[in-house]
C-alpha cells in the first residue's frame, strides 16, 4: 500500500526556536493517523505544513509529498503547494464555529466550494451529498440558513460539510472532541469511522487519548516538536489509566442530609418562561458524593447554580441542615462559607489585575476571617498539594494553563472548608496525575471537614468512581437515580444507556466496533 | 498569498508611528493654559481701541479685528467659553449618561433596564447641530442653554457605552466568583465593575470632548450660540472672516488654538485606545 | 430579513413621532412667543394680543400640537411668520440645492472612503496605511468651519482658482459651473471620509484575521474570490454602521458650509429662521432635515442587516 502523503524530516524553525524537529509520518487511504501531544507540542504546525502553510516568521524544511505533489522541500514551501488545499487536503480547525462566515448562507458557500474543486459535478448534487455525509438534512431549509441559525453542535457539522464538499483525499481534524460531552464524542467517533471506510485518509490531532485509541491505526506522539513514540495505539500510547478515586460514602447514614433539594424547578426567563429544570429532588448526606450526570444542555449546570445561589429564577427549596437557603445575595457569610461552587469555564472567573494566590486567599479572608498573611500561607500550601508551585501561584491567570486554572479555581472554593462543595466538570482539562491530586484533596476535605460533594459531569465513568449515588438528568427531568454499580450494570433510561455505552469509547472499542449501525442514534 | 501574510499582526499596531504621547500632551496643554490663565494677562477686549483690521504693531502684536479690538486680548479671553462650554457639556453628559447607564446595567428587572435605555436609543440618530439650532430659537446667547443642549445630545451614546461596559463586567464570571467568596457588594462594584468601565470611558472622553468642542464652535460660528461680539474663539473666527485677507490673524490665531486642542486630544485618545486593546489581547 | 425590516421601520416611525413632539416642545413652549417677537417693542399690548389671536397662539399647547401634527401629515408645514407664505414654499425653493450638495458629497465620500479603507486594511502597518492613518487623524481634528475658511482663503481668495461664495447663484447654474461645488463638497466630505475610512480599515483588519477567512483560504478559495465574497461583506459592516452615524456629520457639515459659502439651501433658511425666531419655519425645516437623517440611518441599518443578518434593531 503506497502512502497518500509522506512526511520526512519535517522541521520548522522560528528565529532560533525549533518548533518541529525531523518529524516523519505517513497517511494512507482509508486509515487514521493520529498526532498526539500536549498543546504546544507542534501538532498544528505539522498539520498546517501539509497545506504549505507556515506561521509568520516560521521556516519549513524537510520533504512533504501529497498525492504526487511536493508541498515542502529543503527550500521550504514549494510553488506547487497552492494546488493542495481543499482539493487534496482539507483542514478542520479546533473551534469550527469560528470557521463559518456569519454573512454567508450555508448552501452558497458549499456551492462555491463545489464549483471550485469539482467542476465536473453538478453543484446542487455535490452540496446535498456533503450535507448528508456530515449528518445534516440536505435541502433548502439547511442551505438557506446562516451559521448563527444552527446550534453549536450543528455548526461543527456545517464546517465538516464545507471540507467534505471539496472531496478531499485527506481530512485533517484539529482537536475535534473539544467541548463535546461523552455521548456526542461517541457519535463523532462513529461518523469519522464511517468517513474513513469511504476511503478518506484521516489525520487526527488530539490530546483526547480515548478518541485516538478508538479511531487511530497509527499514532505519532509529539513532545516539544520531536517524535517520541510511534506505532499502533497499543504500542505508542500508555495503558489507559482507569479512574481510581476514593468513593465518598455518607459518614453516618442515619443522620438527616446536610443538603436537601425539594421540588426544584428553574427557568431562564422571568415568570416561568424557558423552563430548564423540573421538580428535582436530591439528598446529600455529610461526607457523601452525589453525582449528577447528563448531556450538555440537560440542565445539570443550572441545578448546580441553583444550589450555589447564583441562579435566581427558581421555585422549590434548597435546604442546608433543614434551613432554607436563599439566593446568594441574601445568604449570610456563614451560609456562603458552607456552600461553595467550582465551575467549568474557569479562565473568565479570574481577575487579571491580581495574582491567582491573592484571589484564592481572599476566600479565607472573607469567609473564615483569617488575616491576609495566614490566608496566603494556607492558599500556598493548598495550591502546592494540588501540584502548583509557589512561582505559578504568584502569576496572573493569563499565564496559567487551563488545567492549572481549573485546580486554582478548586482551591479558591476548598479553602473555605465548605460543608457542601458543588463541582461542575472540574477535571475536564486535567491530565491523570492532576486528576489524582484533585481526588486526593477532595478525600482529605471529606476526612477533615466531612464535606459532601455534589458532582456534576457528563462522564459516568468518573462519577461511578467517586459518587455513592448517581442522578441522571435529561431535559431538566431526573430520569434515573441509584447506586453507581446498579446504574452502570442495568441502566433503565434511554439516556443512561447512551452514557454507559459512551464509556466504552475509551475502554473496549476499536474502529471496527464503531462501524456497527448504532441503535441509539437520535 | 500576500493577503494573509501577517496573521499574527494585531490591530492597533502601526497606528501612529511617532512618539505621540508627549506631543499630544503639549498640544492639549497650550490652548488649555491659554483658556484658563489667559484672562489674567489681558484686560477684557474693548471695541474701538484702534482702527479696524489694523495689522500687527508693537502694541497689538496680532493686530485688531473688525471692531477694532485687540486680537491677542480676544484670544486670551476667548478660550474660557470655547473650551469651558464643551468640557462642561461633556461633564454633564457623563454625569447624567453615566448614571443612567450604570442604573440600567444594575437594574435587576429587564423592564427597568428597557425603560431607562430605550428612550435614549430613540434619540440617538438625531443630528446634533440640528438639535442645537432648535434650542437656539428660544435661548440664543445663553452659554448655559448651548452647553446643556450639547450635553443632552451626548447623553444617549454615553449611557449606552457605560451600560454596555458595566453589563459586561457585572455579568462576568469574575463577579460571580467574588460574590461566592463573600466579597461585599461595594467591593465588587468598585474593585471590579468600576475599574472595567474606566478604560473604555477614558478612551471615549477624548473623542467626545473633541466632538463637543466642534459642536460648541459650530453653534457659535453659525451665530446660534453666544452673541456676535462675545470674546470666543469660534465667534472670533466667524467675525474675522470678512477681513480674512486684511487681517488673517483674527481668524488664524483662534483657529490654531482650537485645532491644537483637538489634534492633541485625538492623539492622546488614539494612544489610549491602542493601549487598552493591547492589554485586552494580552489577557486572552 | 422582512421581520427585521418591519421592526426597524416601526422604530423609525416612533423616532419620527417623538421627534415631532420634541421639536414642538422646544420651539413652542418658549419664554415669550412668536407674537412678541414679530411685534417689536413699539407695538402695543393690544396689537400683540390681536396677533396672538390671529396666529391662534392663545389656545392650549396640546390643541396647537394636534393642529400642527395633523397639518404635517397632510403635507402642510405651517405658515412662516416672516414671509407670511407657507413653509413648504421655503422648503421647495431651497431643498434642491441642499440635495445636490448632499448627494454629491455622498457620491464622493463612499467610494473614496471604501477604497482608502480597503487599501490600508490589506496592508496593515504598511507605508500607505501609516500615512493615511496619520493624515485622517489630523484632518479629523480640524473643525469644519476652520477647514472651510482655510480653503477659501488659500484656494479662492489668494489663488483665485475656485469661487468663494454662491451669492447670486441659482440652482440651474450648478450644471454650468461645477467648480462651485468643489470647495463645499471638500469641506463636508473631509471629516466623513476620515471617520468612514478608519472604520472600513478596522473592519478589514479584523475580518482578515477571522477564523472563517483562514478556513476559506485553507479550502483553496483563490485570493480574488476570498476578498470579494468572504472578506468584503463582513468588513463593510462597521463602515456601513458608521455611515448611519455620519448622517450627523453630513447635516452638521451642510449647515456650516451653506453658511460659509452663502449657499441658498435648507440649512441657510433654517439658520435665518432661527435668527428671526420664525417658529413655524424652524419647526417645519427641522422636522424635514431630521426625518431625512432618520431615513439615512434606516437605510444604512437595513443594508448592513442585509449583509450580515445578525445585527439587532437595538443594541
Amino acid at each position: 500500500m503506497t502512502p497518500l502523503v509522506t512526511v520526512r524530516g519535517l522541521t520548522a524553525r522560528a528565529g532560533g526556536a525549533v518548533l518541529l524537529d525531523a518529524v516523519d509520518f505517513d497517511l494512507y487511504e482509508g486509515r487514521v493517523t493520529a498526532l498526539v501531544g500536549p498543546s504546544g507540542s507542534g501538532k498544528t504546525t505539522a498539520a498546517l505544513s501539509l497545506l504549505g502553510e507556515a506561521g509568520p516568521g516560521v521556516r519549513l524544511s524537510g520533504r512533504i509529498t501529497a498525492d504526487g505533489v511536493t508541498a515542502v522541500d529543503a527550500n521550504g514551501v514549494s510553488a506547487w503547494a497552492a494546488s493542495l488545499p481543499g482539493r487534496v487536503i482539507a483542514y478542520m480547525p479546533q473551534h469550527p464555529g469560528s470557521a463559518l462566515n456569519p454573512a454567508r448562507r450555508t448552501g452558497a458557500v458549499l456551492a462555491e466550494l463545489a464549483r471550485l474543486h469539482r467542476p465536473d459535478a453538478a453543484p446542487a448534487t455535490a452540496v446535498s451529498e456533503a450535507l448528508r455525509s456530515a449528518q445534516l438534512p440536505p435541502g433548502r431549509d439547511t442551505e438557506r440558513r446562516f451559521p448563527h441559525q444552527f446550534s453549536g453542535g450543528q455548526r461543527q457539522r456545517v464546517a465538516l460539510a464545507q471540507t467534505l464538499v471539496c472531496r478531499p483525499r485527506v481530512l485533517v481534524l484539529d482537536e475535534p472532541s473539544t467541548g463535546l460531552d461523552t455521548v456526542a464524542r461517541m457519535r463523532l467517533a462513529e461518523e469519522l469511522a464511517a468517513l474513513v471506510r469511504g476511503g478518506l485518509a484521516l489525520l487526527l490531532l488530539s490530546h483526547d487519548l480515548d478518541l485516538v485509541r478508538a479511531l487511530a491505526d497509527q499514532v505519532v506522539v509529539l513532545r516539544r516538536g520531536r517524535v517520541v513514540a510511534s506505532g499502533s495505539p497499543a504500542e505508542a500510547l500508555p495503558a489507559r489509566p482507569g479512574v481510581t478515586g476514593v468513593r465518598h460514602t455518607p459518614h453516618d447514614s442515619g443522620r438527616p442530609p446536610v443538603l436537601e433539594v425539594r421540588g426544584l424547578s428553574a427557568h431562564l426567563h422571568s415568570r416561568g418562561r424557558g423552563p430548564v429544570l423540573h421538580d428535582v429532588d436530591l439528598h446529600l448526606p455529610a461526607g457523601a458524593c452525589v453525582g449528577v450526570a447528563g448531556l450538555s444542555g440537560s440542565g445539570k449546570t443550572t441545578l448546580a447554580r441553583c444550589v450555589a445561589g447564583l441562579h435566581e429564577r427558581r421555585r422549590g427549596q434548597v435546604l442546608l441542615d433543614g434551613v432554607a437557603l436563599p439566593v446568594l445575595r441574601r445568604r449570610t457569610t456563614e451560609q456562603k462559607r458552607r456552600v461553595q461552587y467550582v465551575w467549568q469555564e474557569v479562565r473568565a472567573s479570574f481577575d487579571e489585575r491580581h495574582t491567582v494566590v491573592e484571589q484564592v486567599a481572599r476566600t479565607a479572608v472573607r469567609l473564615r476571617g483569617l488575616s491576609s498573611g495566614e490566608a496566603r500561607a494556607e492558599a500556598l500550601r493548598l495550591l502546592g498539594r494540588l501540584g502548583l508551585d509557589g512561582a505559578t501561584a504568584e502569576r496572573r491567570a493569563a499565564a496559567l494553563s487551563g488545567g492549572e486554572l481549573q485546580r486554582t479555581a478548586l482551591a479558591r472554593a476548598v479553602i473555605a472548608a465548605p460543608d457542601v462543595l458543588v463541582c461542575d466538570e472540574i477535571t475536564t482539562a486535567l491530565d491523570p496525575a492532576a486528576t489524582e491530586a484533585v481526588l486526593a484533596e477532595l478525600g482529605r476535605l471529606r476526612e477533615e471537614h466531612g464535606t459532601a460533594l455534589l458532582w456534576v459531569s457528563h462522564d459516568l465513568e468518573l462519577l461511578a468512581a467517586v459518587a455513592h449515588h448517581v442522578v441522571v438528568v435529561d431535559g431538566g427531568h431526573v430520569v434515573e437515580t441509584g447506586a453507581p454499580e446498579q446504574v452502570l450494570r442495568a441502566p433503565r433510561a434511554a439516556l443512561t444507556r447512551r452514557l454507559v455505552r459512551a464509556i466504552r469509547l475509551g475502554t473496549a472499542l476499536t474502529a471496527t466496533d464503531l462501524t456497527a449501525p448504532s441503535a441509539t442514534r437520535s | 498569498m500576500k493577503l494573509m501574510e501577517r496573521p499574527g499582526a494585531r490591530p492597533g499596531h502601526g497606528r501612529i508611528p511617532l512618539a505621540v504621547a508627549p506631543l499630544g500632551s503639549v498640544l492639549v496643554a497650550l490652548p488649555l493654559g491659554v483658556a484658563v490663565l489667559g484672562p489674567l494677562f489681558a484686560e477684557s477686549p474693548a471695541a474701538g481701541v484702534s482702527a479696524p483690521y489694523a495689522t500687527s504693531d508693537a502694541r497689538y502684536p496680532l493686530g485688531t479685528d473688525g471692531l477694532g479690538r485687540d486680537v491677542l486680548a480676544l484670544l486670551l479671553h476667548g478660550g474660557r467659553s470655547a473650551l469651558g462650554m464643551a468640557l462642561g457639556a461633556v461633564a454633564i453628559a457623563y454625569l447624567v449618561g453615566g448614571l443612567v447607564g450604570l442604573l440600567a446595567a444594575s437594574a435587576r428587572r429587564r423592564w427597568a433596564d428597557e425603560l431607562l435605555i430605550r428612550p435614549l436609543d430613540v434619540l440617538l440618530p438625531l443630528p446634533t447641530l440640528l438639535v442645537i439650532s432648535v434650542v437656539a430659537v428660544g435661548w440664543r446667547g445663553s452659554p448655559l442653554a448651548i452647553a446643556l443642549a450639547v450635553a443632552a445630545v451626548n447623553v444617549p451614546p454615553v449611557a449606552r457605552l457605560v451600560r454596555g461596559a458595566a453589563l459586561d463586567a457585572a455579568s462576568s464570571p469574575v463577579t460571580e466568583a467574588m460574590r461566592l467568596q463573600g466579597e461585599s457588594r461595594i467591593r465588587v462594584q468598585l474593585d471590579h465593575i468600576a475599574r472595567s468601565v474606566i478604560t473604555p470611558v477614558a478612551a471615549d472622553i477624548g473623542t467626545r470632548i473633541t466632538l463637543a468642542v466642534f459642536l460648541v464652535g459650530s453653534a457659535n460660528f453659525l451665530g446660534l450660540g453666544l452673541n456676535p461680539t462675545a470674546p470666543d474663539w469660534a465667534v472670533s473666527i466667524a467675525r474675522g472672516r470678512e477681513g480674512l485677507l486684511l487681517q488673517p490673524w483674527a481668524v488664524l490665531a483662534p483657529a490654531a488654538m482650537l485645532v491644537m486642542f483637538t489634534v492633541g486630544l485625538n492623539l492622546l485618545a488614539d494612544r489610549l485606545l491602542g493601549r487598552s486593546r493591547r492589554t485586552r489581547e494580552d489577557v486572552r | 430579513m422582512r421581520r427585521y425590516a418591519c421592526q426597524r421601520l416601526a422604530l423609525g416611525v416612533v423616532q419620527l413621532a417623538l421627534l415631532a413632539v420634541l421639536v414642538f416642545l422646544l420651539t413652542s413652549l418658549l419664554p415669550g412667543d412668536a407674537a412678541d417677537v414679530r411685534n417689536n417693542e413699539d407695538a402695543g399690548a393690544e396689537q400683540v394680543a390681536a396677533l396672538r389671536e390671529q396666529l391662534r397662539l392663545d389656545r392650549p399647547p396640546l390643541e396647537r400640537f394636534t393642529d400642527w401634527a395633523s397639518g404635517i401629515v397632510t403635507g402642510d408645514l405651517g405658515t412662516s411668520l416672516v414671509s407670511g407664505g407657507p413653509v413648504l414654499d421655503i422648503l421647495t425653493e431651497t431643498v434642491g440645492t441642499t440635495l445636490v450638495l448632499a448627494a454629491v458629497t455622498l457620491a464622493v465620500v463612499v467610494p473614496l472612503a471604501v477604497t482608502l479603507g480597503i487599501a490600508c486594511g490589506l496592508r496593515e502597518g504598511g507605508l500607505l496605511d501609516r500615512s493615511v492613518t496619520s493624515v485622517t487623524l489630523a484632518l479629523n481634528a480640524v473643525p469644519d468651519f476652520v477647514l472651510a475658511l482655510l480653503l477659501v482663503t488659500g484656494l479662492s481668495l489668494r489663488l483665485g482658482w475656485l469661487p468663494a461664495t454662491w451669492v447670486g447663484v441659482g440652482a440651474a447654474d450648478l450644471l454650468v459651473r461645477p467648480g462651485l461645488l468643489v470647495l463645499p463638497v471638500t469641506v463636508v466630505a473631509a471629516r466623513m471620509v476620515c471617520l468612514l475610512s478608519r472604520q472600513v480599515r478596522a473592519g478589514m483588519v479584523t475580518v482578515l484575521q477571522a477564523g472563517y477567512v483562514a478556513q476559506a483560504r485553507r479550502l483553496g478559495v483563490p485570493r480574488r474570490t476570498l476578498l470579494l465574497r468572504h472578506v468584503l461583506p463582513n468588513a463593510a459592516v462597521p463602515g456601513i454602521q458608521e455611515l448611519a452615524r455620519v448622517g450627523d456629520n453630513l447635516v452638521g457639515g451642510v449647515l456650516i458650509v451653506e453658511a460659509v459659502f452663502a449657499i441658498p439651501g435648507v440649512a441657510t433658511a433654517l439658520v435665518r429662521a432661527v435668527e428671526a425666531r420664525d417658529v413655524p419655519t424652524v419647526q417645519g425645516l427641522a422636522l424635514v432635515v431630521a426625518a431625512a437623517a432618520l431615513l439615512f440611518s434606516l437605510a444604512a441599518d437595513l443594508f448592513s442587516h442585509r449583509l450580515v443578518p445578525r445585527t439587532e434593531v437595538l443594541r
